[in-house]
């Protein structure tokens, strides 16, 4: 069986690869994400309740939601684990290999990763937008009545969720494809076949959840996704400035990497950060305990 | 050179490994473990009374009468208020007997609006029968420092959570009088 919420919640990280990434990010979305940990702790947070008969209800509550596998929260969680593929050794050696403050990302690490092809990465980076928009409708359900409530709800990603969309921008889509991501991404897309798609790793693990019915149709969902939320990914790197020197100069502050080494930085953040599950778990959470809350 | 006994060396290595593999074993008990077992036994419904648990009463089980399915949270949207004067009304939830809205002003979020079946949560009316205040003409409490709700028909519960210390009591009573809760009294 999979693991209860809380215990997903409790074992989140407070110092790993991960949180470096995410927290050298913070100049992306100043101040919105705060890596808050702990279910007990994170029913205190969203809530901003103190008594303990009270916070027992709505953990209780919470609980009894997320172990319901009709309500969609489960198969979000097992999306967002599904879609990072982190491998926690080379993430802790990493960490061993510290000098001082910093990874040198050269010599024998940099020899453990292989940078992905451009095209793989772009499938990678898109089949992330999809589980975000698959995982946002099984947490949230498709809110009001109108396309333009939906389109406003999504407009309120702040907090962990927002983190992750930086996350996205930037270490699956600046570092390893360049400033114009978007653009190469697009015309990626427009030449991958359904056969390319099933030969890739991460398709496979998450393709029972992805809309579409065949591989062709799938492809052509994925497409209509990165398409359809390209404007908000350009608005969103041209409103910061967003480059990828700018993201490295930042993230070298704990990793030593040379800036014509990027491929591998990218192969290398691909590999020992699991960004997608972490604040993952806690919007599921957040989102869990608002609706536990209210329903108490 | 003379070695010591073998048995005097495997003893505090087997030692050790038994108090590795009892440490590992052990799990420290969480607050959650009994609802998370409760949950995941099934012969237990999502609609189970937890407050049971607390006052175990096995011949008599103080349920709140079930109410029949769940409606669709869809139903509930058309009753939140509108948004008007600078503030705005953006949904945020829509589960099975749920839907829930953020109260914001400009970029603050002041509360948290949402409308829920008791058919999901029978044990949710309970405070409403305990309790002697009345908002709009409905029953209604206060729960810990942020939260107001009443219960309407006699089914749904209409909650408002502050997110703001400015958004009090008194802001809480005034927006749960702007739903539409006659129209909502009469939806079946």
């Amino acid at each position: 069986m999979s693991k209860p919420i809380f215990q997903l919640v409790d074992e989140l990280p407070t110092n790993n690869m991960t949180i470096f990434v995410l927290r050298s990010l913070d100049f992306v979305v100043p101040g919105e994400w705060q890596n808050v940990v702990g279910f007990t702790n994170t029913v205190r947070h969203v809530t901003g309740e103190t008594d303990e008969e009270l916070i027992q209800q709505i953990g209780e509550r919470a609980i009894y939601l997320y172990n319901d596998k009709s309500q969609g929260y489960q198969r979000a969680m097992w999306l967002y684990q599904t879609v990072d593929s982190a491998d926690a050794a080379l993430g802790a050696a990493a960490i061993a290999n510290k000098v001082g403050d910093k990874i040198p990302l050269l010599g024998g690490l940099l020899t453990k990763v292989t940078p992905k092809a451009e095209k793989a990465q772009t499938i990678d980076l898109s089949l992330k937008l999809v589980v975000e928009l698959v995982a946002f409708c099984q947490i949230n359900g498709i809110p009001g009545d109108s396309i333009g409530d939906f389109v406003a709800s999504l407009g309120e990603y702040s907090g962990e969720s927002l983190m992750r969309m930086a996350g996205l921008v930037c270490i699956d889509g600046l570092i390893p494809l360049g400033s114009d991501f978007i653009l190469k991404g697009l015309s990626y897309l427009s030449q991958t076949t359904p056969s390319d798609l099933e030969q890739n790793n991460t398709f496979n693990s998450v393709k029972s959840l992805i809309p579409g019915g065949s591989t062709a149709g799938q492809l052509s969902f994925i497409t209509e996704s990165f398409d359809s939320v390209k404007g908000w990914m350009t608005g969103f790197v041209a409103e910061r400035g967003l480059t990828p020197e700018k993201v490295v100069s930042n993230m070298q502050r704990f990793v030593e990497i040379s800036s014509d080494k990027l491929d591998y930085l990218g192969a290398f953040l691909d590999m020992t950060t699991n960004y997608y599950e972490h604040t993952g778990t806690q919007t599921l959470a957040r989102r869990l305990i608002e609706r536990a809350s209210a329903e108490i | 050179m003379t070695f010591p006994p073998l048995r005097k060396i495997l003893a505090p290595v087997f030692l050790a490994i038994l108090l590795m593999l009892t440490a590992c074993g052990t799990k420290t008990p969480s607050r959650w473990d009994q609802a998370q077992q409760d949950s995941t036994n099934k012969r237990t419904q999502i609609q189970r009374d937890n407050t049971q648990k607390r006052t175990p009463t096995p011949n008599a089980p103080n349920r709140a009468p079930v109410v029949g399915k769940p409606l669709s949270g869809a139903t509930f949207n058309k009753f939140f208020p509108a948004a008007s004067g600078g503030y705005q009304r953006v949904y945020t939830q829509e589960k099975q007997g749920f839907a829930e809205a953020k109260l914001k002003k400009g970029s603050k979020d002041l509360a948290v609006l949402s409308i829920s079946d008791t058919a999901n949560n029978p044990t949710a009316v309970q405070k409403f029968q305990q309790s002697s205040q009345k908002i709009g003409g409905y029953p209604a409490v206060s729960q810990g420092n942020n939260g107001t709700a009443i219960l309407v028909g006699d089914r749904f519960q209409v909650k408002i959570q502050s997110r703001d210390p400015a958004f009090t009591q008194s802001d809480r009573e005034a927006w749960l009088q702007k739903f539409n809760l006659s129209g909502l009294a009469r939806t079946r």
